[in-house]
């Protein structure tokens, strides 16, 4: 186990146990539309902790809706939405406190433009887990080296290329030790050059035992750090399985032809 | 290892790399990452003639754009500065100054206002120090400007001599338009221990003299001078037509009308003949006010000349009459006697009469002397002693430059000083240690807050007696009161504005619909009408805001009002302007709603709105003036009450020109301020 941020302590090991016996993330038959638009139907997943799940499938096909789902930046209409044991509906008082365990990566970055990469780091530390500055500072800047750019802390986000914003990006989300990442397309905004650099981060992540739900097009990340691959199309699951399963053995045509049209 | 300016394209073989031999496809090499060298852009345009080529007279509509706007400017400009120079009356600002200022306000409050004026400057100071440097040139221009209020005038007094005051004497009665005035026999003057005074008959060469007479005139003098000067064009324009028909190019129509012209026209005699202007001599008698003790008499004749000191500061009485011949109008040049304003208001509880003389502001109290039959006796106050357009740049410097440089000067200094003390005090502070930059802006925006409360006790006081005594509210005006309602305005209405702002687009409906509500009712109707409806209705909400003395209560409501609508809707639109994934990323990291608002999204919008903001506040600043028509006495309503007065009805010109300056150069530094800090790094920079 990874020490540092993000990696669980000693005292969580029991916990950790529990939670590695049941699901931490489950959608039973969710639904919802924007207005008559029928986005997500009947989409029942369940994700187990450190599990790595990739969503894939052409635009529109309401992968990105699902996973903004989970931490209810969407609301669903239909169905149950259950993170780590907190059932997300209407009636939701402590949404922030559930966010709270839930990461989220933009594909636009989404970084405060008027901070610094540091102050973007420890402004939700700071705030909701009353981090004294010092300590924030020093737990962002550890997060800084974890994503490979400590020497960006004091910049602002204007002056920053696009690989490195969305790692303060990724630095940013991880300051709230979450257990669950979301990625909604994190690389899709950025030059090919800086790809790299962001998906050597999420590996990196992957490896250290974080549960992560993923939508991209990066079928090599996909295939190399994958658990489990889900394949969507008109908001709903068409398919899903290992990587090795799903790039070599996909059974539905409507995969067949994605699959077929992109690699 | 470049020394051409070519850049090795990767994978593309370069048949003139030196000696490469053996043509590798790409070059791998550390200097390949190295920046190629820099070169400077061209210059394209050199010299001003090509710059006003290229910007000015670019093309048929450039040209023709220029040269009539050109025309245009010249014009009025000129017209401007001929009128200012030659013919404006500046007393009407130089007399008004503390009204202008800061109304009718109590004399305990001036050192009051004194000190809030000067902590302004100091907090200006320290907040140029802790958001930008001043360059040193600034500074020196500043300087060089300060020393020149002082020396200017100084120079001036040196140089040019107070022109003579021109004083009719005799008993005939003189027709000027359907008015006919006579001479006065008995004048009242001040003037101060050691002055000397000079009395000379005017004598005039010619009718072109007369007519040029420029200086401090009577009633008489006056007259006189005009009508010379009448028929001196009358005599212009009967020349025209006679050089017109003597033309030859005319049809008989222009003829027919132009021999009709000329039968109308009628030269009056000369002036100077018709009334015998200086032929006689005059008789003059100089007493004191105070015991009317005869301190000197004269026969003047032409040539002569009366000259005598003054004993001490005071009222004194000429006495001037013609004493041999009735039909002749004596016209004295005298040094010495100048006019008079009179100012009347209440100095703890009593009204006090106080006489100001024009050239210098000596200021004597107290009544000035009476007739035989117990009336205030006359003296050459300013509304019939005007300039006509005849003054030259001396004289305009010597009496009116110099006084106002003479009155302003003292105040621009000590401000000055007390910016400076801020500025280089805040600069040294933050020199000692790099960590102190912060500190002091922290201060600079702590010191700005303190001037709230600080404002409040100094301006308003608290109750009666004591250190700090309560003052007439009712008495507040001038730039006092618009910078006041302004700053209310502002201060107050912010707030307010951005919860109305945050309130319309909040999700609960009835917070949202009374945001609504409030911000079409307010932006629905005119200033003019809330301010009305503030001073008739505020008294029925609030009864203890209905006396008199809280009407600058009752409008600083309204205008609250008012500019929150405004403020929000601007609030609004920078909110608006943000990416909706600033409050995902916000809600994503798990902070509470009202947290996203306060650390990020209101600090984005109210960045990306500093100019409307700005452009906000100075409205608010100019639409102030609006007040003066509920019956606050603010800048315009100074304005209008000393056009008013019947002393300077006649310079409303001049009046209301000191407030067009005014409110520009505040409006300007404003605008000046919002232009700093969009360019600083609280703007542009952070979100390139």
């Amino acid at each position: 186990m990874v020490e540092g941020i993000g990696a669980k302590t000693n005292s969580d090991v029991e916990a950790t146990l529990r939670e590695d016996t049941e699901p931490i993330i489950i959608c039973r038959e969710v639904n919802k539309w924007f207005g008559d638009f029928h986005v997500l139907r009947d989409v029942s997943v369940e994700v187990a902790p450190r599990e790595v799940v990739v969503v894939i499938g052409p635009s529109g096909s309401g992968k990105s809706t699902f996973i903004r789902c989970i931490n209810r930046l969407e609301e669903h209409q239909e169905g149950r939405i259950i993170v780590d044991g907190m059932e997300l509906g209407h009636d939701i008082r402590n949404i922030s406190a559930i966010r709270q365990e839930i990461g989220m990566v933009f594909q636009q970055f989404n970084l405060f433009p008027h901070l610094t990469a540091l102050q973007n780091i420890t402004l939700a530390p700071s705030i909701v887990r009353h981090r004294p500055r010092a300590e924030a500072n020093e737990i962002a800047m550890q997060l800084l080296e974890r994503v490979g750019i400590p020497e960006q802390a004091n910049k602002y986000p204007g002056q920053l290329s696009g690989g490195q914003q969305q790692r303060v990006a990724i630095a940013r989300a991880l300051a709230m030790e979450p257990k669950i990442m979301l990625f909604d397309e994190p690389t899709s905004a950025l030059d090919p050059e800086m790809i790299k650099e962001v998906l050597d981060v999420m590996k990196e992540l992957a490896r250290s035992g974080m549960t992560m739900l993923v939508v991209t097009h990066e079928m090599g990340f996909a295939r190399e750090v994958a658990d489990r691959v889900l394949f969507f199309d008109h908001g709903r699951i068409v398919e899903q399985g290992t990587p090795e399963y799903f790039f070599e053995q996909a059974q539905h045509p409507r995969t067949k032809l994605f699959l077929s049209q992109i690699l | 290892m470049m020394e051409e300016s070519t850049t090795p394209v990767p994978g593309k073989p370069m048949a003139d790399l030196p000696s490469s031999g053996h043509m590798k496809p790409t070059v791998h090499n550390e200097a390949y990452f190295d920046e190629p060298e820099r070169r400077r852009p061209p210059i394209t345009v050199v010299g001003p003639v090509a710059w006003v080529r290229a910007n000015l007279f670019g093309s048929t509509l450039d040209t023709m754009l220029t040269v009539v706007g050109s025309a245009f400017l010249i014009f009025t400009v000129l017209t401007l500065l001929q009128w200012s120079v030659g013919a404006a009356n500046w007393y009407a600002i130089i007399f008004n100054m503390r009204l202008f200022l800061v109304g009718r306000v109590e004399t305990f409050l001036d050192l009051r206002l004194s000190l809030l004026a000067l902590y302004i400057a100091l907090v200006v100071g320290v907040n140029l120090a802790a958001w930008s440097i001043v360059r040193a040139r600034v500074w020196q221009m500043w300087l060089a400007g300060l020393v020149s209020l002082f020396v200017v005038p100084w120079l001036i007094e040196a140089s040019i001599a107070l022109p003579p005051t021109y004083l009719g004497a005799g008993q005939r009665e003189i027709a000027s338009g359907s008015v006919t005035t006579r001479p006065l026999e008995r004048v009242a003057f001040i003037a101060g221990e050691g002055e000397e005074l000079v009395f000379t008959l005017a004598e005039f060469a010619s009718e072109e003299e007369l007519a040029r007479l420029s200086s401090f005139t009577d009633v008489v003098t006056n007259t006189l001078r005009n009508a010379a000067r009448n028929r001196l064009m009358e005599q212009e324009h009967i020349a025209t037509i006679e050089e017109r028909l003597a033309g030859k190019r005319l049809t008989e129509k222009q003829r027919a009308e132009l021999e009709a012209e000329q039968a109308e026209s009628e030269l009056p005699p000369p002036i100077r003949e018709a009334h015998q202007v200086s032929v006689a001599p005059v008789s003059v008698s100089v007493r004191t006010g105070w015991n009317d003790e005869e301190l000197a008499s004269a026969i003047i004749g032409a040539g002569d000349e009366l000259r005598f000191t003054l004993p001490r500061d005071g009222w004194y009485v000429l006495e001037k009459h013609i004493p041999a011949n009735d039909e002749s109008i004596g016209l004295l040049a005298v040094t010495g006697v100048y006019p008079i304003f009179d100012r009347s208001f209440i100095r703890d509880g009593e009204r006090v009469n106080q006489y100001v003389r024009a050239t210098d502001r000596l200021l004597i109290e107290g009544g000035r002397p009476r007739e035989a039959d117990g009336s205030d006796m006359l003296m050459l106050g300013i509304i019939d002693h005007q300039y006509k357009g005849l003054r030259g740049i001396g004289n305009f410097l010597r009496v009116m430059v110099a006084p106002f440089l003479q009155q302003i000067n003292l105040s621009l200094t000590a401000f000055s000083a007390f910016i400076a003390l801020g500025y280089f005090g805040a600069v040294w502070l933050k020199q000692r240690e790099a960590h102190f930059l912060m500190a002091v802006r922290r201060g600079a925006i702590w010191l700005w807050l303190a001037l709230i409360p600080l404002a409040f006790i100094l301006i308003i006081g608290i109750g009666d007696g004591g250190p700090v005594q309560a003052s007439d509210s009712q008495l507040w005006g001038g730039l006092l009161l618009t910078l006041l309602l302004t700053a209310v305005g502002i201060v107050v209405a912010f707030p307010i504005g951005i919860a109305m702002a945050l309130g319309r687009r909040s999700s609960l409906p009835a917070i949202r619909i009374a945001s609504t509500l409030y911000i079409e009712l307010v932006r629905g109707v005119p200033l003019i009408t809330l301010l009305f409806m503030s001073t008739l209705m505020v008294p029925f909400v609030v009864p203890s805001l209905g006396g008199p003395d809280s009407a600058p209560y009752r409008i600083m409501i309204a205008l609250i009002l008012f500019s929150a609508a405004y403020l929000a809707e601007i609030v609004r639109g920078g909110l608006q302007s943000l990416p909706p994934g600033q409050e995902e990323a916000g809600k994503a990291v798990g902070l509470p709603a009202w947290r996203i608002t306060l650390h990020i999204t209101l600090p984005q919008a109210l960045r990306a709105v500093i100019p409307a903001l700005v452009g906000q506040f100075i409205s608010l600043f100019k639409d102030t003036s609006l007040v003066a028509i509920v019956g606050l006495i603010d800048l315009t309503g100074v304005a209008t009450g000393i056009a008013g007065q019947t002393e300077f009805q006649a310079l409303r010109r001049e009046t209301y020109f000191y407030i067009f300056i005014i409110y520009f150069i505040f409006s300007f530094v404003m605008s000046l301020v919002s232009r700093r800090i969009e360019a600083s790094g609280a703007g542009a920079a952070r979100r390139e």
